[in-house]
Parts: C-alpha cells; structure tokens; sequence
C-alpha cells in the first residue's frame, strides 16, 4: 500500500503516433498516491491515447513512464493488470452474459484447485459491492444492469485486482446526477484508500467539484498540471482550446412566432403520463430532468418511434399520427437521437453519404441519385457547421466526436425542419465543439425553427433554452421561463417534483 | 453425486429435456417399438457422430465463431483410416482411434491458425477449409472405397459393443465427453474464458483473456472431436468413399442452436448441445413412425431450426421486459 502523495506514476515526454500520424508528441503526467486527478483536453487532443498506454492496449514510440521508481512495462493489457493499473472504460466492457461475481474476477478467476472456486467469487464481489454502497447481486446477470451499476461492477474489478492506479475515461457522460454523486463518493473513498484516480471529463463543473490536480492537454502534449486551488475554469478552457472562448452559450433574442409543435395529455404508463407543452417558431424549449425520468422517452413518441397510449401531438395544428417516423419527417420534424453512434449514423458510411441519407428527394434525377448533387450538399455543410474531414466519402467512424455529433446536425439541418428535436446534443463532445453546436442551435432557432432540447447538462439548459420543462419519474413537475430558471429550482423539481421558491 | 450435481442444468436444458421426453414418448405412442430397448438403441446410434460433433463446435459457436469445415474432416478421417486399416491388416481399433484425432487435429490447428491467428472470420476461414478439405478426400480417395472387410474387425466389433441392451458404447463415450465438456466449459477459467469472448469480443482483450491460445484450441479441439467422430462413422456404417458425410455440417450447427447455444455466443452449454443433437434424431425418427416420405426431413429440420431460434427471441424479449419492470420498480 503506497503512502499518501508517494508518486506513483510519471510520464516524461511520452510519444506516440499512429503511421503518419502524431497523436502524443511529449505528454507529462504525474500521479500520486491518495489523489484525483482530472485529464482535460479537446476531443482529438490525445487523453484517450494515452490511457491506452497505460492499458497495455498500445505501446509508446518515445519518452519514459516509471511507476514508483520501477519502470512501466508495455505490451497488453494483462501486464498493466498485473502492474496494478485499472481502466474503466467509457463504454463499460461488461460481459452481459455472465454474472456478476464472473465478470468481476474474469481473467483472474479464484481457483481452488484446477477448478473456480465460485463461493469465493460471490462472496468477495458482494463484499465489494457493499463497500462501493450498492448491493447488487452477484449471481445476477450483466445484461440489464444500468450504466451507472455496470460502472460500479467495473470498480469492483479494480478493487478486486488489487490496483493502485484507477483510469476512467468519461465515467459521468452517461449518469444522472444522482448517480454522479454516488460514484462521487466512491472516488472520494478510493482516494482515501490511498489509491490514484485518473479521469477524463468533459463537465468542468464536475471536474473542479472533485479533482486535486488538474492536467490539461492539448494537441498531444500538456500544456498545464496544476493543483486545484491554483487554477480556475477560465484558465482551463484556455488552455484546452488554445485561446479565450468568449461564449459558450452564444444565446441570442429571437422573435418567437406562431406554436409549431403541441402536446397534449400525451401518455404511455410504462414511462411517461400527461406530458402536455408548446413549442413556438424562433424558441427553444428544453426538457430537463433526471436520466431515466422519461425525457428521451417522449422525444421519441412525439417522432414516432415509439407508440403513446393517449393523448395527441399537433404540428402546425394538425394532428401527427402516432408511431411513424416517415410521416414526422413529412411534416418537417428533425430528431436527433443521444446515441450518435448507434442512432444517428452510418458509422462505416462515408460523410458525404450519411449527411444526404435524409435528402435524398432533393438529391435525385429520375430516381436515381446525382453525386454531383450530393458532393455539393455536403460541401455546403461542412463550411456551414466547419465540419473537419478529409475526403468526402471518408467513414464517419474515422472522426471525432465533435464532428460526428455536427455530421449528424448536418444531416438533419439539411432537410430544412420546422421542429429541430435534439437530445443530449454535446454529451462527450469538448468545450469549443461544445459551444459551436449551441452556437448552430441558437442559429437555427433564430431562422424560425422551433427547438425542443433535451439535456441533463444544467448549465447548457439554463445558459441556451427560452423555456424550460422539468420532468420527474415520467411527470411534467415544472415549467419555468428564462428569466425565473435557476439550477436550484431545475435540481428540485427534478429531484423532489415541488417547486421551489 | 457431486460431479452431477456441480452439473445442475440450468432451466434452458431442463425445459429441452422435457421437450425431448415429450417427443419420445409422442413417437412411442405411434410406434411403439420406439420406446424399446432396440429403440433407444437405435437412437443413441444414430445420434452419436452428430452429438460427437455438436459437442466439438459449442465450445466455438459459444465463442462467437462457427467452424463449418467439421463434416469434411470426418469425411477425410474416414477415409484416411480406412485406408491404413487397409493397407495394414495388422492395425486394430488403437491404431483408428489415434490416427483420426491427429488427422482432425492437423485441420483444426490450420483452422485456428487463420481464425485465431490473421484474425479473419472463422465463417469464411472454415468455409474455405470445408472444400479444400473435401478436395483433398477426393484427390487422395481416387474414387476408391473400403467396406466392412478391409477394416480392422476389433474397431467394427466396438462399434456393435451395447451395454445394458440400450447404451452403445459409441454415445456412453459421447455422454462421457459431454460431462468432462461439460464441467470444464463451467469449472475452469479456460471455459468461462471462451464465454467472455463470446460475449463481448473487443473487452475480452481489454480484460487480459488471452484470446489467441483460447480461440485456436477450441479450433483444435472441435478438429480433434471430428477427427474422432471420423473413426465413429467407420465403427457404425464400415464402409467409406470420398462424399462420406458430405454437406452435414449444418446439420449439426442446427442441433446445437436447437440445443440452446446461442449463435451469437456467450450463451448456451455442452448438455444442451447434446440433447439438440437427440431431439433432432427423434423427430425424425418419429416421423418416419408416422409414415411421413423421408423426403419431408430437410424441410421439417429447417422447420425445427426457426422454432429454437424463435423461441430464444422470445424468451429473451421476456426476460428483457422483466429486467426493465425490475428497474423501474427499483426506481420508485
């Protein structure tokens, strides 16, 4: 067991690229014992290559990394387990067929004899369970379990495997703040253990409620390790993009004109009951509220993707029928779901491809489509949105997050809606990415376009939505204007349903 | 008995079991020689190849991979025995027993080579060496065929052994491999390994499952089970030519996704795979009992096939919704 502030790691001048590419160019890093360490950058910016390292999943071409006064070894990920170094991924790396107790141990099974000695697994994993606050059971399956449970199966693993040195790569991006606070405390409790946690996150917020140290990359390189208290949130953003980002919220005054979209008493018992709103041309409404509260759930119904039991949804006055994307689009409704990379894209598609996929009326000649056409479409768009790519046809798996979510916008601007419905549009995206994509909804709704946002970002709902709808276990609990809209008031409707004063 | 007990099958091969006594009993009552003991007999012999093979494949269909090259190895191992058996009057059932493994297990290194070893997809990869391997039976067979005299008698002898009147020896080995499969793919890390990767490929290297050495000895084993069950097609037909068990792969793939073994891996045991080999054998048996033209059996197989499948769909839809009502009420 290392003592509190020992340095446990240290990375000098770590170098690596990726054929012609450079993705670290001289990254330092130094962890202690007994501390939170946050990792800032841009997408792009090199923090994922480097866990990697750390993971055994790539080996670096230059600089030195010492663990204690050992030097790190290199080459696959059981070594780094063996080196006592753990990484919970942003997507957990369960195994949804196995167990609990299983995935716990896999890779390391207890074994008595030449067999595995199951007793032991489960009685150690509900241990762990207990000591991480959530006692799930261990004979239980993984498939089922939400993101934040899968979450604290990954840190049980950690535990398990004795590790030192904890990574986490986005650990928050898809929690609700409930479930943030939970894995809170047990980040506080590792550090009190005398254990290192490294994390990567996008919400400073949460980065400068937690962390000690905070090191800023960009471009493959460190710019910045401070301590907390000798830094600040101005001073981080500048050194993750480079320069002072004047706005991240570019909110601007539009008029707002006639009600586009209307719900009315819309219900469907498994996650929502008597959601009833407006959304008016040049405005934009967000719908707040815990994940699992039954936002997206609505989102989805008023598109059509998933059937309601009662109640109506109007466009423009007219009744929308109820479970047909087809038609939503007809009557010029975008959706842009959370999930871009299972919902809202081709992945292995060319940009060129997935930005047309919903144009291709405009894109035809006697039915079959003019390339021409479509190479003009998305040349239009990427100097629109500044969308970064290559070739046209290059796949969108190859970008970065950023330009994957502005791909997607793209994709849906193109089709020119009345109703922009956007989800979680900036979830894992970075600060500058962040404020480009407000930025281009803002721009959209100043062109007359109604927004529905859906977003468990505080700051973005009260820094970009006129209105503001808060929802609690599937009930509409508050609405409140810009003007009265304050994160007190959003965290109570959407933690207790009263409204505060 | 603890060994046993430590099997205890899970409600999937209990509620299989079921259907396949259900099944026997339905023939038996059509015909009713069915549920004698030659009946039985008859039905663990002509279910001991295919469960030998279904045994061989679950471990990599659980893997997420398939291996399709299995039928041309028995065809090849068939062949390759006979002929030495042949050309050596002197060679006894040891010598069959050793040469067929190692003929299978020559495919199934080369097998795991490519799958394991370039990483391609083991459907194309087996694809591949399913006729190649068949090439190969027809360029070294020249269109020459062995029966019952050019074998080894004490290997045929074996292959008419019955203990009790019901239990050839050649499905009391089948049942043997099936325990020791059995217990390992749940007691041993090596097991639950192949059902990590099944389950999630890209995190079992995450994890540190040493992917490489586990993939390329399923692909070894289930080579040295079709080796094995070369020799058992000699012991229950003694007699071979070059198109011996041409195109039955499939047919074992299906009988171990009607066993339960999920084609997508992660899911699904042994036990299972061998009660799928059984209850394809009995419908068929049962409707030769009923009069039905044989040429029915494809189609009814096929038929069979999509009623495992769909009742895995269901069953898994089932099991998701009360997941998501155990969530929601976890939340109030």
């Amino acid at each position: 067991m290392a003592n509190k502030g020992e340095l446990l790691l240290e990375m000098n001048k770590v170098a690596k690229r990726f054929g012609g590419a450079i993705a670290l160019k001289g990254t330092d890093l130094k962890i202690r014992a007994g501390e939170i360490h946050a990792l800032l950058g841009e997408n792009g910016a090199g923090k994922s290559t480097m866990l990697k390292i750390l993971a055994g999943v790539h080996d670096n071409d230059g600089g030195t990394i010492k663990l204690g006064s050992k030097d790190f070894l290199t080459g696959s990920p059981q070594q780094s387990i063996a080196q006592g170094i753990a990484v919970i991924y942003q997507e957990p790396s369960l195994f949804l067929d196995l167990s609990l107790a299983e995935n716990v141990f896999i890779g390391r099974q207890p074994k008595k004899g030449a067999v595995i000695d199951w007793k032991f697994a489960q009685t150690e994993s509900a241990r762990l369970f207990k000591e991480l606050g959530v006692e799930l059971d261990p004979k239980r399956q993984a498939r089922g379990l939400s993101i934040a449970d899968q979450q604290v199966v990954e840190i049980a693993k950690a535990l398990s495997m004795n590790a030192n040195i904890i990574l986490m790569d986005e650990p928050t991006a898809a929690l609700s703040a409930s479930e943030v606070e939970r894995l809170m405390t047990v980040m506080k409790s590792l550090k009190a253990a005398n254990k290192a946690v490294i994390f990567v996150s996008h919400r400073l917020d949460e980065v400068f409620a937690i962390s000690d140290y905070i090191t800023v990359m960009r471009d493959g390189a460190t710019v910045s390790e401070n301590p907390v208290g000798d830094t600040n949130l101005q001073k981080v953003i500048k050194d993750m993009v480079g320069r002072e980002l004047t706005d991240l919220f570019p909110k601007t005054e539009h008029k707002i004109g006639e009600v586009v979209l209307e719900v009315n008493d819309l219900t469907n018992p498994a996650y929502f009951r008597n959601i009833s709103f407006k959304v008016k041309k040049g405005e934009i409404v967000a719908l707040a509220g815990l994940v699992g509260s039954g936002r997206s759930e609505v989102a989805r119904a008023i598109f059509g993707i998933d059937k309601y039991e009662s109640g109506a949804v109007k466009v423009k006055g007219e009744i929308l029928p109820a479970g047909s994307p087809v038609l939503a689009m007809k009557r010029k409704i975008a959706f842009i779901p959370e999930d871009r990379r299972q919902q809202g894209l081709f992945m292995v598609a060319g940009v060129n491809r997935n930005i047309s996929m919903e144009s291709f009326d405009s894109l035809t000649d006697r039915g079959l489509i003019n390339f021409k056409k479509e190479k003009s479409l998305t040349d239009i768009w990427r100097d629109k949105l500044s969308i970064k790519f290559v070739n046209q046809a290059d796949p969108v798996d190859r970008l970065s997050g950023g330009n994957q979510q502005k791909t997607v916008l793209a994709k849906w601007l193109a089709t020119d809606p009345d109703l922009l419905i956007v989800d979680e549009p900036t979830r894992g995206i970075d600060v500058a990415t962040k404020a480009e994509v407000h930025r281009l909804v803002d721009k959209a709704a100043g062109e007359g376009k109604a927004v529905l946002m859906i977003s468990s970002e505080l700051p973005e709902v009260l820094g970009m939505a006129d209105r503001i709808i808060v929802m609690r276990e599937g009930r509409q609990v508050a609405e409140l204007s810009r003007a009265e809209a304050t994160q007190e008031k959003i965290i109570a409707a959407a933690t207790t349903g009263k409204k505060s004063a | 008995m603890n060994f046993l007990r430590r099997l205890k099958p899970s409600s999937r091969e209990a509620s299989l079991a079921l259907i396949l006594i259900v099944a026997v009993g339905g023939t038996g009552l059509i015909n009713p020689r069915f549920l004698t003991g030659d009946g039985t007999r008859d039905l663990f012999t002509s279910t001991s190849v295919v469960a030998l093979l279904a045994i061989g494949i679950a471990p990599i269909v659980i893997m997420r991979h398939i291996d399709l090259s299995i039928s041309s190895t028995v065809g090849l191992t068939a062949w390759v025995v006979a002929d030495f058996c042949a050309k050596n009057p002197d060679f006894t059932w040891v010598q069959c027993f050793i040469i067929g493994p190692v003929i299978g297990i020559a495919v199934g290194i080369l097998n795991g080579l490519l799958v394991a070893g370039l990483r391609l997809p083991s459907l194309v990869v087996t694809l591949g060496t399913l006729y190649i391997v068949r090439g190969v039976v027809y360029v070294v067979s020249n269109s020459v065929d062995y029966n019952a005299q050019e074998m080894p008698p004490s290997l045929l002898d074996l292959g008419q052994k019955v203990f009790f009147g019901v239990m050839p020896l050649t499905f009391l080995l089948v049942i043997i491999a099936m325990l020791l499969m059995g217990f390992f793919m749940k007691y041993t890390k090596a097991g639950r390994d192949a059902y990590a990767i099944g389950s999630n490929p890209p995190a079992a290297d995450l994890v540190g499952i040493k992917v490489f050495r586990r993939t390329f000895l399923a692909f070894v084993f289930s080579g040295f089970m079709a080796g094995l069950a070369g020799v058992f097609y000699l012991m229950r037909f003694a007699q071979v030519d070059s198109t011996a068990f041409y195109g039955q792969e499939l047919a074992v793939v299906a009988a171990v996704v009607i066993g339960g073994v999920t084609i997508m891996g992660g899911s699904g045991t042994v036990v299972g795979a061998v009660i799928g080999a059984l209850l394809v054998q009995t419908i068929q048996g049962g409707l030769a009992a009923l009069g039905v033209d044989a040429f029915w059996k494809a189609a009814v197989n096929g038929l069979l096939l999509i009623i495992a499948i769909y009742a895995d769909r269901v069953l898994a839809v089932r099991s998701e919704k009360s997941l998501l009502a155990q969530r929601i009420k976890e939340r109030v």
